[in-house]
């Protein structure tokens, strides 16, 4: 009983070392690296009280009174605040397709995309007015 | 047959016939002869009288024709004027308004400056519209109403609280709220004045003060709502006065013939002009009322001359000495504004400032003795002192920047309409900036100690295609030559991003291996081509990362004869750089000239990863009533691969953290940037590119001769760089995520996978298929 008990225990302490071997083996062939020196986070700020936050509201408002003029205002001036804001540039993708210009819509689709995250409602939105503007 | 109408000759010729052929008669019959003789001389006289009466008649209708010829002519005068534009008004260019808001980064001495170039006046009691109050680590401000296109900015009074470089409150001091945002109407930065070189803000009918007519009608024209025009009895008062003085000493002319004389007519003494002057003034009554002729004369008069500039009207004249809008002026200034017109030069207050102030009191004796004020506020005003700016605002304070504006508005509008109608120009300029720039140029040309060194920089939002600043002259208030965009000159290893991201195009990656060898180009011209490294040494087989980084020529001239150069000139075409028509292989190393403003359109779409945003300076045009005439939208086009980029971006970086900019290191210490140097042949030319979190930074120094400068791209424009840019507080450049690029340690020198705590171990990013497959050994 005692070798067979001690085979097991061997054969259970082979069997983990071997598992921890190859994790390790594993964790040397794809380091983990971080990159966060280099790369940055997209950032789409949507604190409720922000400046940029009350300029897509503002935006969004003068869309709905058909004010697309006044939308591409408040959308620019948050771009300047907030460059790298996906939601500001898809917006303003949505202004310029109410302006029927839609190669400035799908640029500015672009660059929504370029700053989005992986942020599911804004690409299928993004998605959505991109199918909207190439058939325009 | 067509009779001619008879003429004053021929009806001459006539009666002389007539007495002619009556003659004869009167001396056919003698015995009647004395009866006859009378009567002949009294039809004689009488015939004498009918032709006096009718020169008479003919003179005073010929001279009622012309009379009346010339109340038309006058007439047509004062409708040109009256019913078209009656100034030139010149259009302005607008800096950007600055958005405050709770977080962003602003200190409180920054937003003084801001204020201070928007002629915002300070004061130790509560602001009125106009002003601001400096407080402990805050700001009352209260804003002017502004009007954009699309709104109006109402005026505020707010106060803005900062802790160290960040604003942390806004808040609004009448609703005692916070505000989200608040835009601060933008300064005027420059003008485009009419050929006369006359300047004015025009003042509505109902902006006008109460008391600035009332004080400019008790001063030049006591009689203004009683004459017609021309006020006879003040004209023979001043005429005694005159002849007795033996010298003009008095005028007797009242506001219509200032007016009629400032919009028509020109300043020479002479009878006819008085003349002219007069039956102006008088159809100028017949046609407009007292408060037009009143409005008209307030927008008029000549004030202030500022060098070239003759400042018209009291508007601006207020704006320029004190920095605030008319109605805002205390009894005093007003006082001293109406005391001016009768000699802006004798009476400007900056030059003759004794002058200026017994005028003003004179004025406002004047006022006194007419009750404006009652002794006592006379008493008090009189003790004021004159209150004045000590210096003029400069006319054009940043002149490369607006050339480039007036450059930009050219190929749409013709230089009558920038200069007379009054135009509105709304661009990106950040004066805060502008004067990072000013600083950082003048510290770091210091350093060089040679004073003919010529330099052009250019700085600019790459993610939104904003020049915000940028200087043509090492005498950045200099409005000669603009170098940062009529100077094309080589521009060496600053053409090498665009190269390897051309060169990225294909199976390479930053690890692949590149050949530091000689190489010998035969040109078309028969004549050889030998490249060579800046330390004239080769440094034998590296990576295409470390080639970059240290600058290597040999690498680069090697992959572009492998196909390097068509891809870069396909490239350059993309952005619409290409100059030549006929390539030389030395465009791989940056013969090509460019100037500086086209290097800064070049690394935009490589700080923007690929993004094509054209680099402006106008974002807006309106027309003197807020009408849009022309919008410059923000455009992004994606014309090179993000993923290709990046890894052109992370080259950059390394060229700061280990390669030729190495020096910012010790300057931004932790801060990642990037960059690239360049340096022409014999040191002639300094270049540094390099960009940070939204700013990019294009430096070019040079001489103007073409002699070497003996300094490299490293030594100099680098240097002059991070000057400029530890004024400006730039935030880290952080490299864009992109799912198509994985990131590994690489051996630098072999382009082997490696680990980070190995030697010569370098974090790069791969597009997947391109990984490198060999291990390099960890020393």
């Amino acid at each position: 009983m005692y070798p067979a008990r001690i085979n097991l225990i061997r054969t259970r302490s082979t069997k983990i070392g071997l598992i921890l071997l190859s994790l390790l083996a594993a964790s040397c062939s794809v380091p983990t690296i971080n990159t966060d020196q280099y790369q940055g986070e997209i950032t789409t700020e949507q604190a409720s009280d922000g400046p940029v936050v009350e300029l897509h509201r503002l935006a969004i408002s003068a869309l709905n009174q058909k004010q697309y003029d006044r939308s591409v205002n408040y959308l620019q001036r948050a771009i300047k605040i907030e460059p790298r804001n996906a939601h500001s540039w898809h917006y303003l993708a949505q202004s310029y397709w109410h302006k029927k210009n839609y190669l400035q819509c799908l640029d500015m689709i672009e660059r929504s995309y370029s700053y989005s995250k992986v942020e599911d409602d804004l690409d299928r939105a993004n998605d959505a007015l991109k199918t909207q503007c190439l058939a325009g | 047959m067509a009779t001619k109408p008879p003429s004053k000759t021929n009806t001459k010729l006539r009666s002389k016939v007539r007495a002619k052929v009556k003659h004869p008669q009167t001396q056919s019959k003698p015995g009647h002869s004395k009866s006859k003789k009378s009567a002949s001389i009294q039809k004689n006289s009488r015939s004498q009288h009918y032709s006096f009466k009718r020169y008479l008649f003919g003179f005073i209708a010929l001279s009622l024709i012309a009379f009346s010829a010339y109340l038309y002519f006058l007439n047509h005068l004062i409708n040109q004027r009256f019913d078209g534009d009656t100034w030139a008004l010149p259009s302005r260019i607008y800096a950007r308004p600055l958005e405050l808001y709770t977080g962003m980064s602003l200190n409180q001495e920054s937003l003084k400056f801001e204020l201070e170039l928007s002629t915002y006046q300070r004061v130790r009691y509560r602001p009125k519209p106009g002003q601001y109050r400096l407080l402990n680590q805050s700001i009352d401000l209260y804003t002017q109403d502004f009007e954009y296109s699309d709104s109006v900015e109402p005026g505020r009074l707010v106060n803005i609280k900062f802790v160290g470089d960040k604003v942390t409150g806004i808040k609004d001091l009448v609703s005692n709220k916070p505000l989200k945002l608040h835009r601060l109407p933008p300064a005027i930065i420059g003008s485009y004045h009419p050929q006369n070189g006359e300047d004015r803000l025009l003042l509505a009918s109902d902006r006008i003060p109460e008391q600035l007519q009332k004080i400019l009608i008790a001063v030049e024209d006591k009689q203004f709502f009683s004459h017609f025009g021309i006020n006879p009895v003040s004209i023979v008062r001043a005429l005694i006065a005159n002849v007795r003085a033996g010298k003009t000493v008095q005028g007797g002319s009242t506001l219509t013939q200032q007016l009629a004389k400032n919009l028509f007519l020109t300043a020479e003494r002479s009878l006819l002009r008085k003349i002219n002057e007069a039956f102006i003034a008088l159809l100028l009554e017949a046609r407009f009322s007292k408060q037009t002729i009143l409005a008209a004369y307030i927008n008029e008069v000549f004030l202030l001359q500022q060098n070239r500039i003759a400042i018209h009207g009291f508007e601006l004249a207020s704006q320029r000495l004190f920095k605030l809008p008319i109605e805002q002026l205390s009894t005093d200034k007003l006082a001293l504004l109406v005391g001016m017109v009768k000699g802006p030069s004798s009476y400007n207050p900056i030059a003759h400032p004794v002058a200026a102030l017994t005028r003003r009191n004179l004025v406002l004796r004047v006022m006194r003795d007419e009750k404006l004020i009652d002794p006592t506020e006379y008493a008090h005003l009189t003790k004021q002192p004159l209150g004045t700016v000590k210096r003029l605002p400069g006319v054009n304070p940043f002149p490369a920047y607006v050339d480039l504006v007036k450059r930009q508005l050219k190929s749409s509008y013709s230089s009558s309409e920038l200069s007379a109608k009054g135009l509105r120009i709304f661009t990106p300029f950040d004066p805060l900036v502008q004067r990072a720039l000013h600083t950082g140029l003048k510290n770091g040309l210091l350093r060089f100690g040679q004073p003919n060194l010529q330099s052009a920089v250019v700085i600019a939002d790459y993610l939104n295609g904003d020049i915000q600043a940028l200087t043509g002259d090492s005498q950045v208030d200099y409005p000669g030559f603009n170098r940062a965009v009529m100077a094309q000159r080589p521009i060496g290893s600053l053409i090498k991003p665009l190269l390897l991201y051309s060169l990225l195009d294909g199976n390479r990656s930053l690890a692949t291996p590149a050949n530091d060898k000689e190489i010998n180009i035969k040109q078309s011209d028969g004549n050889v081509w030998t490249p060579k490294n800046y330390d004239r040494q080769f440094h034998g087989k590296m990576t295409l990362y470390q080639a970059f980084v240290k600058s290597y020529n040999l690498p680069f001239v090697n992959f572009g004869v492998e196909g390097g150069l068509e891809a870069l000139v396909k490239n350059l075409e993309r952005i619409d750089l290409l100059k030549h028509e006929v390539v030389y292989p030395s465009i791989l190393l940056g013969t090509s000239a460019m100037s500086a403003l086209e290097v800064a359109q070049m690394f935009q779409v490589i700080a923007n990863n690929g993004y094509f945003t054209p680099l402006t300076t106008i974002r807006q045009v309106s027309d003197k009533d807020n009408r849009v005439l022309d919008r410059m939208p923000l455009k992004s086009q994606k014309i090179f691969n993000q993923a290709q980029m990046i890894q052109v971006q992370r080259a950059m970086v390394g060229v700061v953290e280990e390669g030729t900019a190495k020096y910012l290191n010790t300057r931004f210490k932790g801060q990642t940037l990037a960059g690239k140097t360049g340096t022409t042949n014999d040191a002639r030319d300094s270049w540094f590119s390099g960009f940070s979190d939204r700013l990019l930074g294009v430096v070019w120094l040079g001489n103007d001769d073409n002699k070497p400068i003996n300094l490299t791209g490293s030594s100099g424009a680098l240097r002059v760089w991070a000057d400029i840019m530890t004024q400006q507080k730039i935030k880290p450049f952080k490299i864009s995520r992109d799912a198509a690029l994985e990131w590994r340690y690489i051996n630098r020198n072999n382009g082997g996978l490696t680990k980070q705590h190995c030697a010569n171990s370098v974090l790069l990013p791969f597009i997947k298929s391109q990984i490198p497959t060999t291990r390099s050994a960890c020393e």
